[in-house]
């Protein structure tokens, strides 16, 4: 009991919250104006960058069959045009495919660049205690600012589409009038939830993938000695294989649930 | 495992925070008890669907493990409302 008081001890110094925090890196001043960069705006802007360069050399080759980097993007773009946006948005998936692509490809994109550890290479390469890395969806604030785009994706094409008052009524299916007060209330408040779990689920699947990772890695610290290392890298081998499939299925799931809102507000369900 | 950290730290803490994590520690045992139990009822389902009809089978996968990501999504939910209650009632 005694040593297991003293383990907990030892095990409270490493936090397994501390690789998901979002640290300052540099400061950026407008004139008197400061704007505190953070590990996670560094990422979210790396992961830009590299959309920005690596998708139009994709498309660059243009070739009726596509080989390399176009057949990868062009076949992620197309299974999500055909088998996602086709049967949820029906004739205006085209309109809106863009926005689909764009969300799916930076979530994607967030969600790998999170295994990379960038601020470990860094360290190594010179020899400088550094956050230029980290986990960007771990953080409520990338995951909120996503679902709240989707959010006005889905009211603005819902408004655009329908008209203000129509989208309005239509949210609410036809019922007897002594419960429509009631059910208005329930999909106003649907309404504003549904991006809110969006947001939720990303950060939280991938909080608690870079969590587990984090705890295995500091059984290291508590146990210290060989064995334990050896079982706990081979379990976070597996966990970070886990995680890899997590990135891809939580940036699809935000996909495929964006372009269902959006629909639900550019063809009224009810 | 969890009882006995429980009550290790309302040995060390103060009287509330050991009631504080083992309702921490059982909130996340129920939910992960019914997150089991529903992906693994679909997943049964799946693999039943499956057999009965070989053709349909990377559609019902896609459609299994989208309600399983779904699934996941509820379950931390209530992993979150046991962060915020840990932290908040410190």
């Amino acid at each position: 009991m005694g040593v297991l008081v003293l383990q907990a001890g030892v095990l409270a110094e490493f936090n397994p919250l501390g690789p998901n925090q979002s640290v300052p890196v540099f400061t950026v001043w407008f004139g008197q104006w400061r704007l505190a960069v953070s590990n996670h705006m560094f990422m979210v802007g790396l992961a830009a960058m590299l959309l920005l360069i690596a998708v139009p050399l994709a498309a660059k080759p243009r070739v009726m069959i596509p080989r390399g980097l176009q057949n990868l993007v062009e076949t992620i773009c197309v299974f999500l045009r055909e088998e996602v946006g086709r049967p949820i948005l029906r004739e205006h998936v085209d309109h809106y495919i863009g926005f689909v692509w764009t969300v799916f490809f930076f979530v994607l994109s967030l969600n790998l660049l999170a295994m990379i550890p960038l601020e470990k290479i860094i360290t190594l390469l010179t020899g400088k205690e550094n956050h230029f890395g980290g986990p960007a969806t771990a953080n409520i604030w990338v995951t909120g600012g996503l679902a709240t785009v989707t959010f006005f994706a889905a009211s603005i094409s819902g408004i655009r589409q329908q008209g203000f008052w129509h989208y309005l009524a239509n949210l609410a299916p036809r019922a007897p009038w002594w419960i429509m007060p009631l059910l208005y209330m329930t999909e106003i408040i649907t309404l504003f939830v549904r991006p809110l779990t969006l947001a939720v689920r990303l950060f939280a699947n991938i909080v608690a993938g870079h969590i587990l990772v984090a705890t295995f890695v500091g059984l290291i610290l508590v146990f210290k000695s060989y064995s334990v290392a050896t079982a706990s890298v081979l379990a976070v081998v597996a966990v970070s294989f886990l995680e890899l499939l997590v990135a891809f299925i939580q940036a699809f799931i935000f996909t495929l649930l964006s372009a269902l809102y959006i629909g639900f507000s550019i063809l009224p369900e009810h | 495992m969890v009882f006995m950290s429980g009550s290790m730290l309302a040995a060390t803490g103060t009287s509330t925070s050991g009631l504080v994590a083992l309702a921490v520690a059982l909130g996340c045992a129920a939910s992960l008890l019914a997150a089991a139990m529903g992906i693994g009822w679909i997943g049964s389902r799946a693999v039943e669907s499956i057999a009965r009809q070989p053709e349909a089978g990377s559609r019902i996968f896609t459609t299994m493990v989208i309600a399983g990501a779904l699934i996941e999504g509820v379950t931390f939910f209530s992993l979150l409302i046991c962060f915020l209650v840990l932290y908040w009632l410190k």
